[in-house]
């Protein structure tokens, strides 16, 4: 409560003991044992290799652990996906935070029913069987789109209620139609948390492993996190540590890089718009 | 149905219109503006199609399909009663199932609540040090969880550095963490934890943040003590924050697959089995209508466990 000097160095020195061993360890013990050769690695120790095996653990990552061609993938996979679900949720949140009547309120409460009932996977496989997309990359994004579109509405929506209606008024009386209100008007206001929204999403779904165990199950199509796995389970006979912690490495490597540069924006965005809605 | 939701948005609108122009103009403005707002409407009905087929149809359908005999080796697919929850009832793997991933769901949702809200109070103030710190704890979430489930696993490991650690006090611990039934969700369950933390504290800023200074200030006037201070006006004034992460970390336990399936994929025994690692493995063996029924008792665990405590946290909002 009271911030004395002391109290403050006593503070940042105990966070700091407790970042170096909440996350400092965790990272430092994928990274040094991924340069290790493979008996080194297994004593799983944090001390620096004796001997460095780095290129050829990655070389062994990226080449048999199909890395830049699982990369591809997922981003094939998530950027139409954030795209549309932004567009199209707010989109729809524009027309809940506008209207007044009870059937879009019941409506609203049902698309944004997912944020809490969890999607319904096998249910899914049937229907995509029906449609002819089971296994297909684009039926993968359908579903990610409809089972992840409930917090951005949810959140947007919220936005807009608290939004003063004036603006969109005065350009209809201007003359503009609804399309270049939405592109003109409510897009760029709504882009703090459109932005927010997307981090999480983006977040969710360049991890998702589940969903994608069971509707991407070819090779081909193997996200990051599917080709992680089947490399991390290829060998039978034993862990190879240093090789799948050199794939856990490149693996996380996309979204770290990200957060380096939009970090600022990402955790002053989750901060000031987590709980606004 | 899209007229009728339109004809009742625009009754209060046709009034306001008439309170902001009396008289002049209304009848040049009015039929535009009820066009506009019928129009608006239509911009939710993309999401409504994507969300209802690929969100709801599959809810709805579920519950046919559970309590069907379909299977990859069947053509045909008939209603069958209960015995998908009967067969996985008498191979003892159901209510297994559901204590494993309940148990995990309260160990992670504590944890996980417990460090933010500490966290959170260290970090509270925007100073450069803290942003740094926030920045820093905020990493775990950008792995996947699959990624968290082999560092950990690495972490854990009779060899890893926490037992190199502990052997410092007790010499040659070599406890195979994820290895004994005694400790291995719990382990499984704080991987999880630790994975989201990072948000969980920054929500948690967000709702202390949220609370006025003046409160603050004219409590330690008064000659509160800082736990009081906290227990009686932070504590109330955070219930927002509360029901928000102790939902959603709950919930998203309930669906806990990843860090198992990196770490001990289900075992040892059935001792981390949770509800999807035994979705995965019923789906493996082609019985459709059993992996169906088990993603039918996740639904019906969120829907009983969910409402009551939204519920519930809620009445206590201030």
């Amino acid at each position: 409560m009271r911030n004395t000097r002391d109290t403050v160095a006593l503070r940042y020195g105990l966070l700091t003991l407790f970042a170096m061993a909440w996350v400092g360890v965790p990272i430092w013990l994928v990274i040094v044992n991924s340069f290790k050769t493979a008996g080194e690695a297994a004593r799983l120790s944090l001390a620096l290799p004796s001997s460095w095996a780095a290129a050829e653990n990655y070389r062994t990552a990226i080449v048999d652990g199909d890395y830049f061609h699982a990369l591809l993938n997922s981003l094939i996979i998530a950027v139409p996906t954030i795209l549309v679900v932004v567009l199209v949720g707010a989109a729809a949140a524009w027309a809940f935070g506008r209207s007044t009547s009870r059937v879009m309120q019941g409506v609203f409460y049902v698309v944004t029913l997912s944020i809490l009932i969890p999607p319904s996977l096998i249910p899914t496989i049937y229907l995509l069987r029906d449609i002819s997309l089971q296994g297909t990359t684009f039926g993968y994004i359908l579903v990610l789109i409809g089972t992840r579109m409930g917090i951005l509405v949810f959140l947007a929506t919220g936005f807009i209620r608290n939004m003063p209606v004036d603006l969109e008024n005065a350009a209809a009386i201007d003359g503009a139609n609804s399309i270049q209100v939405f592109v003109r008007i409510i897009l760029p206001l709504l882009s703090p948390v459109l932005f927010v929204g997307s981090i999480i999403l983006f977040i969710g779904v360049w991890s998702d492993f589940f969903f994608a165990t069971f509707l991407i199950p070819s090779q081909d199509q193997h996200t990051l996190p599917l080709a992680l796995y089947s490399f991390a389970t290829s060998s039978v006979s034993s862990f190879r540590w240093n090789l799948v912690f050199a794939h856990v490495v490149l693996t996380s490597l996309p979204l770290l890089v990200a957060f380096v540069f939009l970090q600022k924006r990402v955790i002053g965005g989750l901060t000031e718009g987590a709980l606004k809605g | 149905m899209t007229s009728a939701v339109g004809r009742r948005l625009d009754s209060p609108r046709r009034s306001d219109s008439k309170v902001e122009m009396p008289g002049t103009g209304a009848p040049v403005n009015r039929p535009r503006r009820r066009r506009r707002s019928a129009t608006v409407l239509w911009f939710s009905l993309p999401s409504i199609v994507l969300v209802g087929v690929f969100f709801v149809v599959p809810l709805v359908i579920n519950l046919p399909l559970a309590f069907s005999n379909w299977t990859s080796y069947s053509s045909t697919i008939t209603l069958d009663g209960w015995a998908n929850f009967q067969s996985l009832i008498e191979q003892g793997y159901l209510f297994s199932a559901i204590r494993v991933t309940l148990v995990y769901s309260v160990i992670a949702m504590l944890v996980q609540n417990i460090v933010s809200l500490t966290l959170a109070a260290a970090m509270q103030d925007a100073t450069r040090t803290n942003n740094f710190f926030r920045a820093v704890f905020f990493l775990p979430v950008l792995l996947s969880p699959l990624a968290a489930g082999y560092i950990w696993r690495g972490i854990l490991d009779p060899q890893g550095p926490l037992n190199s650690v502990i052997s410092v006090v007790i010499p040659g611990f070599d406890w195979a963490w994820l290895g004994e039934t005694s400790t291995a969700l719990v382990s499984v369950a704080f991987v999880d934890a630790w994975k989201w933390i990072g948000l969980t504290t920054l929500v948690y800023i967000a709702g202390l943040n949220g609370v006025p200074r003046e409160l603050l200030e004219a409590a330690v006037i008064d000659g509160a003590s800082p736990w009081t201070v906290f227990w009686k006006v932070v504590f109330p004034l955070l219930a927002p924050a509360f029901t928000f992460n102790i939902v959603i970390t709950l919930i998203g336990a309930f669906n806990a697959y990843d860090v198992i399936a990196a770490t001990t994929g289900g075992g040892p025994g059935n001792s981390t089995q949770s509800i999807n690692i035994l979705l995965r493995a019923q789906y493996g063996l082609g019985d459709f209508g059993t992996a169906s029924a088990l993603g039918l008792t996740i639904t019906v665990l969120v829907v009983v466990a969910a409402i009551p405590l939204v519920w519930w946290l809620r009445r206590r909002e201030v």
